[in-house]
């Protein structure tokens, strides 16, 4: 197979021998590097963060500009598709039309009633807004993950943890931003849990993703109603990301001991997709109030070890409870 | 021969070392192959299963075949890098997986082109799948253990589009090796 030929000087074939000792030793070293960098992924996984955020900078805006084409033609392809069909899909829409303007008359005083009620409740609620609207620019759709790559970034007020909403339902979120790019953890990414509630009976649980077509719904609770073939799956706003009301999935096996979803949204359709800021601000992680140097166990200090030193010199002094 | 080793340095004219130094990208032309078959790998297809065959692994594997001076492990390990960077993943999983994988086919080498077109496909399958086994440990190791079903998934569609890839590099190696230039004049 190797189309190379062989040495046949004396020196040229200890210079191969050479070279080819020295590349073992070189591809041996870097295997044994590669573990110690999983190992450091394992303790830290932000290692490589910024690494990866250059390179989706520099991999999403290439594949924004290169898919215009293949979308022209996908665009061309459901044209003709909808030219044939299209009288019945008409009847169809219409006979779909009346029948939700009809509850949209029901729903429209329900509306009104609500709004008063909240008025009178003094409920606030926080706005939905937008940062940005894009196509998604680059999937991995064969990998051990599920991300896609948006051509927006930080540029474009767009920040980590931020929901990405498509027109049919929800997508994912934003886990690493960078200038101009932003990679998304899809909802069917294994590592992604959605808080949702089911709209007909108000189960609330979390969907989670498994790198496969379907969800799961997974740690349901409250009454302990069975769910049926067809029950929509929507966002409960729960952990302050994903606006509540978003739908996520309907689902598709009920009977199985963990719900199977299908996602309402086409994931990597062809479809403009928006980034909306997180629904509630993140919490504070960084610990409030007073901060010690170092624990003092309760034992050392009932035999007279100094009580633990505070970092902050302006925090309050706290009266420690000798005796326990 | 892609890029034939150069005569001494010492020994070249002026007009022979400017050859040379003109035609030091075919050295990097297996990297290159590599690295844009991986860049396909991310090209947003609607597809809802994980489906996308291994290109760029694949393409490694095939140059560690027909060039494997222009192909190390440590090349290896290098590109899986860049495709761990380019999929999100932790860095070293891929890469860790490509190199031993490149090590092995390195090892096996000699094994291939002998038997016909079906063992030499049966042989990659056997790689493929030690690829597919590797990541899951590898990926459990940096601490985000994944579904095993998906990569066979992949594992299936791989071993299906081998073919378009080798043929693909083996089409490359064929149209450099008959454009390689020769340094002795005459």
């Amino acid at each position: 197979m190797d189309w190379t030929p062989a040495p046949r000087r004396p020196t040229a074939i200890r210079r191969q021998q050479n070279l080819a000792l020295l590349s073992a030793v070189v591809s041996g070293g870097v295997v044994a590097g590669g573990l110690i960098l999983l190992l450091l992924a394992r303790v830290n996984p932000d290692t490589a963060a910024g690494l990866r955020r250059t390179t989706a900078d520099l991999v999403a805006p290439t594949w924004a500009v290169l898919r215009a084409p293949v979308d022209g033609l996908a665009a061309l392809a459901e044209g003709i598709g909808d030219y044939f069909g299209a009288i019945d899909r008409a009847r169809h829409l219409e006979t779909e039309l009346d029948t939700a303007n009809a509850r949209l008359r029901a729903a429209r005083a329900g509306m009104e009633e609500l709004r008063r009620l909240k008025a009178l409740m003094r409920v606030r609620s926080p706005q939905r807004e937008v940062v940005a609207t894009a196509r998604i620019a680059a999937a991995t759709t064969g990998t051990v993950v599920r991300t896609a790559m948006l051509a927006v970034g930080t540029s474009d007020g767009v920040g980590e943890a931020m929901p990405v909403i498509g027109a049919e339902g929800l997508i994912g979120r934003t886990t690493e931003v960078g200038r101009n790019a932003a990679r998304v953890l899809l909802i069917t990414d294994p590592l992604s849990r959605v808080p949702v509630i089911v709209e007909r009976t108000g189960q609330v649980g979390l969907a989670a993703g498994r790198n496969q077509p379907t969800l799961q719904l997974i740690d349901l609770s409250g009454a302990t109603i069975p769910l049926v073939t067809g029950d929509r799956v929507v966002t409960s706003g729960d952990g302050g990301v994903y606006p509540p009301g978003v739908p996520v999935a309907t689902v598709v096996d009920a009977r199985a001991a963990a719900p199977v979803l299908r996602p309402a949204a086409r994931l990597l359709g062809a479809g403009f997709v928006t980034v909306e800021t997180a629904w509630l601000p993140v919490p504070a992680t960084e610990p409030q109030g007073p901060v010690f140097d170092a624990p003092v166990p309760v034992e050392a200090r009932r035999r007279g070890a100094p009580t633990p030193r505070l970092r902050d010199a302006d925090a309050p002094p706290i009266s420690n409870g000798t005796g326990g | 021969m892609i890029a034939p080793p150069p005569p001494p340095a010492l020994l070249m004219t002026p007009q022979e070392r400017r050859r040379w130094l003109l035609s030091t990208w075919r050295y990097a032309v297996p990297m290159l192959v590599s690295l844009l078959l991986l860049l396909l790998m991310v090209m947003p297809v609607p597809l809802s299963v994980p489906a996308m065959p291994q290109l760029g692994l694949m393409a490694v594997l095939a140059w560690a075949l027909l060039q494997p001076s222009l192909m190390p492990p440590w090349l290896a390990f290098c590109i899986g890098g860049f495709a761990d960077l380019l999929f999100g993943l932790p860095l070293g999983v891929n890469a860790t997986a490509f190199a031993l994988i490149t090590g092995l086919m390195r090892l096996m080498a000699p094994l291939f082109g002998r038997s016909g077109l079906m063992v030499d496909w049966l042989m990659l399958c056997l790689l493929l799948l030690l690829f597919a086994g590797l990541v899951g440990p590898l990926m459990a190791l940096a601490g985000r253990p994944v579904p095993l079903l998906p990569l066979l998934l992949q594992w299936l569609t791989s071993i299906l589009s081998w073919p378009l890839v080798a043929r693909f590099c083996a089409a490359i190696q064929r149209r450099l090796a008959a454009s390689a230039p020769s340094w002795r004049a005459g």
